[in-house]
């Protein structure tokens, strides 16, 4: 039987490479492209024709991009807006990742379960708000980690923290989701190797992988809250990054 | 854990990057701004329905005001209206019933001064008939007639006694 590690093995399924560099496609890339094909049926459907009066498919794609909207103006405030798009391809991403890899039966991956690609998806993030940081405020952007109203000292030591701290961002941002996506599924597939060998007991076959095949049941509910809050989470953070960057404070 | 095998970073973060850059610039950038347009539009007319909705409101408010205190002054217009007339008619009522008066008044005090008339000739005609009579009777007894005017001093002495 497959350990719980197993799952995030990733599997070259058409090698590449490009100037001695590894650049295969894989299952973590297959899975990318299946989100990027689900969410642009999303949007091509529900958006690439807009009306005032919007039908099922277009007042989908307005609930939740009023959602990110809604998120940036309250973080952020009206010069938010400008990000909007930038915020909702994060969400979506990391949101259709997150729930396409939860598909029973059918070999599903789960790209953010990969540090690799939550790290990618932080430091989309993270560049961007230094970018914005510094071409709205220049080198005033370093006030970002000043304290108001202290004395040089003290001043210099939180500077460095904060600082520091902000230098963190993307890897907390990329392991708070890695780590959820991580424990979910390996938790997941620990219930699931429960209902087998329980399960599978000589005597009385089946009766005993009832109890974890119920844990199972439950826990999925659990993951798909999970995948949704993760994906909100991340945003919810990128957008409050973007607010420093914007309005220092 | 294979997710801190270094050699599956590169090709991960190629893809991420190529996938992620198809998904913003090639569908998100294509779709959503034109969306956001149609739900800024949307909010704006409805934002101006709802101004309209008030000014026709207020509109309507001010004619409603106009239109009760034109009833008000009509009403107070009304009322003073009757009350002149009612005035009106009093006065009228009392010149004509003091006219009536005077007129009756005029009337009773020429009855009276001719009741007083006829009674004054009644009186004196009554006294020359007593002085006649005495003057009849004291002949008869004495065979000569008194002077009439002693008649009828005598008279009017025993009338007014």
């Amino acid at each position: 039987m497959a350990g719980p590690m197993e799952q995030f093995e990733i599997e070259t399924l058409h090698p590449i490479e490009v100037g001695g560099y590894d650049l295969s496609f894989t299952n973590s890339a297959l899975w990318m492209a299946i989100a990027l094909g689900v969410i642009s049926v999303f949007l091509f459907i529900g958006a690439s024709r807009p009306q005032l009066v919007p039908n099922r498919w277009q007042a989908a794609v307005e609930y939740v991009y009023d959602f990110v909207r809604k998120m940036l103006d309250d973080n952020v405030g009206p010069e938010g807006r400008r990000f909007a798009p930038l915020i909702f391809a994060i969400f979506m991403f990391v949101l259709v990742c997150n729930l396409l890899g939860l598909i029973p039966w059918v070999g599903a991956f789960t790209p953010t379960s990969h540090v690799a690609v939550t790290l990618g998806l932080a430091c989309i993030v993270f560049i961007t708000v230094c970018i914005v940081g510094f071409w709205r405020h220049g080198l005033h952007f370093f006030s970002l980690f000043w304290p108001h109203g202290s004395n040089i000292a003290l001043g210099a030591f939180v500077f460095v923290i904060e600082f520091l701290s902000f230098l963190s961002r993307p890897f907390t941002l990329a392991i708070r989701l890695f780590a959820n996506m991580t424990a979910g599924h390996v938790l997941l597939k620990v219930f699931g190797t429960f209902v087998v060998s329980l399960g599978s007991f000589q005597a009385l076959p089946y009766v005993f992988g009832i109890v974890p095949l119920g844990v199972n049941v439950a826990l999925s509910a659990l993951e798909l809250l999970i995948a949704v809050v993760q994906a909100y989470v991340f945003a919810l953070l990128a957008s409050l990054y973007l607010n420093d960057a914007i309005n220092l404070h | 854990m294979p997710q801190f095998n270094f050699a599956y970073f590169l090709p991960q973060l190629a893809w991420l990057g190529f996938i992620f850059a198809v998904l913003y610039f090639v569908v998100v950038r294509a779709t959503l701004p034109k969306l956001g347009k149609v739900m800024q539009d949307r909010e704006d007319r409805v934002i101006g329905d709802i101004g309209a909705a008030e000014t026709a409101k207020g509109e309507a408010d001010e004619v409603t005001q106009a239109y009760l205190a034109g009833l008000g002054s009509a009403r107070d217009e009304a009322r003073a209206t009757l009350a002149g007339a009612r005035a009106e008619a009093q006065r009228s009522l009392e010149a004509r019933l003091a006219a009536a008066d005077g007129d009756i008044g005029a009337r009773l005090s020429e009855a009276q001064r001719a009741l007083e008339t006829a009674r004054d000739a009644a009186v004196a005609e009554v006294e020359a008939i007593a002085a006649d009579a005495a003057a009849s009777i004291v002949e008869r007894f004495t065979g000569a007639r008194p002077a009439a005017t002693d008649a009828a001093k005598a008279a009017k002495a025993a009338l007014a006694g």
